[in-house]
């Protein structure tokens, strides 16, 4: 599937296009992999704002769909940006800094050497390369569900088996059981936290969970994709890039996409020991990240205050956003991310309309609880602001009529 | 560092009024570019003229910069967001190109629609074909991918020998057809290469023709045309484009391709919808704008480079050196010398030339144009390289 990571088939078509009143389902688009035309249909003929034009009067609408920062990258990053436009004609890998400046910035975050890193094209590349280089007709991708879908749909299209497990009571990704089905797995898919369930595991959780799964099967590979690390509050949690380190068959992905607000600069990375990462480097695309994005990458890293202020903005609007939803009866899960998923009581697509109708945009359908939950991205505070607002004016009749959240 | 390259094109940009008026431009980026004025003068002499990668010396140029600059959104959160601008630029190639979005392919640089077609169309039972020496990213993914290659070698003018092409097609998944053909730049005329095509699709029907029109809009052949209209009936025929020449965004990452929509979608099905995720915003808005300019951008651009060609090949050719006939941003060259010895030596002085292909390398060089004053002073230096070795160049 092409669009974006992590908040996919969010777009919801032509709704905010010109058709607020009749908006055409995006799932139905995004199935037959149109997710893009979607996109500009709302996007509305070349703006390029990050919210979708609206018809005649309307405002523009609120993107809370994607699990995007709403913020952007900030300005160190924006400047290293127009810093590089007289190497936009330079291939590469004769741009300076090149693409290898990166990877040694990486390193020493992490202190790791270069080759326990690679890059991807958003860390969509990392999962693509990785379902293709550990699972295959015999070797079957273990995943949860719900969860990030990138991996599994990649298995599917390339006629790999897959084995999914739904999350447990808690909304969090059931390790347990997936461990019935690791023996012989080629590849075990680990969203910590876990898109679009909010939830995350703690550091001795996924220690023991490795463990397990190096007993029981020590060819299979563990991706454990932490696409949301910088937003994690649990001070349970910790991130996996020692075990990766320490632990063959172990890999950490990481993205530029959501706290470093640059989803649109198409950068992740993964971190683990030179022979797990070797497969993955052999097949990256060659120089999939631009000069730009280089760059763009370099300055991220070194603007740690601009992640603090961003981690810290997050969890503001995150405790306003959910206590705003709770008031309203809608209970939501223990979130660690830029997202909420909350039992709006409905299905998700009469909640998602219906606000669609008031400009807000919200997640898509997650079986198999579109019956009941929305996954709803973290905007500005101000856009959150507007965004409850029409929730409440959204949930209220059916509450008022005894419609029902438990 | 601030290479000249950089300094040139920011404050280019800058002084014409695109970044001043910008939240970034206030910031006095302009003016601290210009106190390094001296700084960079004194450097001049010294940097290093690039004719190694088949570049635009120029870059995107303004136009497209400015597209950059604008896609960073009015609070510069844009790029926060996952791009949208896929739809616009489909939207704008197939306006441009004449031909309907779903006979469009995005590609991360025409990079990712060689590996995609490729990945589809040979198996390890049938083969990629192509010349030797061609472009290498298609024959290097295929045999990562352990499927067979075939190579056959040039004509005697080093253009591609069709009748040794197609007699090597039978069976095969796939032929890579580079016109201009990379790092020989010679061009096949679009007669010869329908013929070409109607001819392996005769005696082998399954057989897949990527056509890679990388350097089509450098082309001055008499007969010149795309072959898209071809690709846009026949399944089996690919056009491969990118940005990274011409239109001098190699840095963006940016390339399409042009098909039946049946064979778009067969690649798009292996390619994660088409390669849509791979590509950054800024990428886009850029690819829409230079698409913008029109016709007269890549006239321009033509003329400019046609004029540089002209130039270096005469200079070449009145020293007895004969380069091949090129339609392409760098020529080929009998240099009479060892290509690893003439390019040791002209990077010692600051002209970074192509590598080995063999198997010329005994004596051709594949050497990129820059601007017309970059190769007025590359010349000087393959001057001094070749007479200091006190060559006799090869008739």
């Amino acid at each position: 599937m092409s669009v974006t990571r992590r908040g996919l088939l969010t777009m919801f078509g032509a709704g905010g296009a010109g058709a607020w009143g009749g908006p055409v389902d995006g799932l139905a688009l995004a199935a037959r992999g149109l997710e893009d035309e979607s996109a500009a249909l709302w996007q509305g003929g070349g703006r390029r704002g990050g919210a979708p034009a609206a018809a005649g009067d309307q405002p523009p609408a609120i993107k809370l769909s994607s699990n995007e920062n709403p913020t952007g990258p900030g300005k160190a990053v924006l400047d290293a940006i127009v810093g590089q436009f007289g190497e936009a004609g330079r291939y590469p890998f004769n741009a300076d800094p090149g693409e290898g400046k990166l990877v040694e910035t990486i390193a020493a975050l992490h202190r790791v050497k270069t080759n326990n890193v690679v890059l991807g094209a958003g860390s969509q590349e990392i999962l693509k390369n990785a379902v293709w280089a550990f699972t295959n007709p015999s070797r079957h991708l273990v995943t949860a569900s719900p969860t990030f879908e990138n991996a599994t749909n990649v298995a599917r299209r390339m006629g790999h088996p897959v084995v999914e497990f739904n999350v447990d009571s808690q909304f969090r990704i059931d390790l347990e059981a997936m461990l019935t089905a690791v023996r012989g797995a080629g590849l075990v898919f680990v969203n910590n936290p876990n898109n679009p369930t909010a939830t995350v595991h703690g550091g001795k959780t996924i220690a023991d969970f490795v463990e397990r799964v190096r007993r029981i099967s020590p060819e299979t590979v563990i991706l454990i994709d932490e696409a949301y690390h910088e937003y994690v509050t649990d001070p349970a949690y910790e991130t996996a890039m020692p075990i990766a380190l320490s632990t063959p068959n172990v890999f950490v992905a990481r993205t530029f996409s959501k706290a470093y607000g640059m989803a649109g600069m198409r950068i992740g990375y993964a971190v683990g020991s030179a022979d797990t990462i070797k497969p993955l480097e052999r097949l990256r695309m060659p120089f999939s990240i631009s000069v730009f994005g280089v760059v763009a990458a370099i300055a991220a890293l070194g603007d740690v205050k601009h992640l603090d202020a961003e981690r810290a903005r997050n969890t503001e609007v995150r405790a306003f956003t959910q206590k705003a939803l709770e008031d309203l009866g809608c209970r939501c899960t223990a979130s660690h991310t830029n997202f909420l998923f909350a039992n709006v009581g409905r299905a998700a697509s009469q909640f998602r309309s219906a606000c669609a109708a008031q400009g807000i945009l919200v997640g898509r359908d997650f079986p198999p609880f579109e019956g009941s939950h929305a996954r709803i991205s973290l905007g500005t505070m101000e856009e959150m602001q507007k965004a409850t607002a029409v929730f409440r004016d959204v949930l209220r009749p059916a509450n008022a009529a005894g419609g029902g959240i438990e | 560092m601030l290479t000249r390259r950089k300094f040139v094109q920011t404050v280019g940009a800058g002084a014409a009024g695109a970044l001043t008026g910008s939240w970034i431009g206030a910031r006095g980026r302009e003016g601290s570019l210009w106190d390094l004025a001296p700084t960079l003068d004194a450097a001049q002499a010294m940097r290093v003229i690039p004719l190694s990668s088949n570049e635009n010396p120029l870059g995107p140029g303004k136009v497209v910069l400015d597209a950059v600059q604008r896609a960073f959104g009015p609070a510069g959160a844009t790029p926060g967001r996952y791009s949208s601008a896929t739809g616009e630029l489909r939207d704008v190639l197939s306006t441009y190109l004449n031909v309907r979005p779903e006979n469009l392919t995005l590609g991360c640089g025409s990079t990712q629609i060689l590996r995609t077609a490729t990945h589809v169309y040979t198996e390890r039972t049938k083969a990629l074909v192509g010349t030797i020496p061609t472009y290498e990213e298609s024959a290097g993914y295929a045999a990562m991918l352990g499927r067979p290659v075939r190579a056959v070698a040039l004509d005697r003018d080093f253009r591609m020998d069709l009748d040794k092409l197609a007699d090597a097609s039978r069976g095969a998944g796939m032929v890579f057809y580079c016109n201009p053909n990379n790092p020989v730049a010679t061009y096949v005329g679009a007669q010869a290469t329908r013929d070409f095509i109607a001819r392996v699709h005769r005696i082998s029907p399954e057989t897949t023709i990527l056509v890679d029109e990388a350097y089509f809009e450098y082309v001055t052949h008499a007969d010149h045309a795309t072959m898209i209209p071809v690709a846009l009936e026949d399944p089996r025929v690919v056009v491969a484009r990118t940005f990274s020449k011409a239109y001098g965004m190699a840095g963006l990452r940016l390339g399409y391709g042009v098909g039946h929509p049946d064979a778009i979608r067969r690649m798009s099905q292996w390619d994660s919808g088409s390669g849509t995720s791979s590509l950054n915003v800024l990428a886009l808005h850029a690819g829409i704008a230079a698409i913008g300019q029109g016709a007269a951008f890549v006239d321009a651009e033509r003329a400019r480079n046609t004029a540089v060609r002209n130039f270096t090949v005469k200079w070449f050719a009145d020293r007895g050196m004969k380069s091949t006939d090129s339609h392409t941003n760098f020529i080929f060259v009998n240099t009479g010398m060892l290509a690893k010895q003439f390019r040791d030596g002209c990077a010692a002085k600051g002209v970074r030339v192509g590598r080995d292909f063999p198997p010329f390398e005994h004596a051709w060089c594949r050497i990129s144009l820059g601007t017309m004053d970059e190769m007025k002073r590359a010349v000087a230096v393959f001057g001094e390289v070749l007479g200091k070795a006190g060559v006799i160049a090869a008739a």
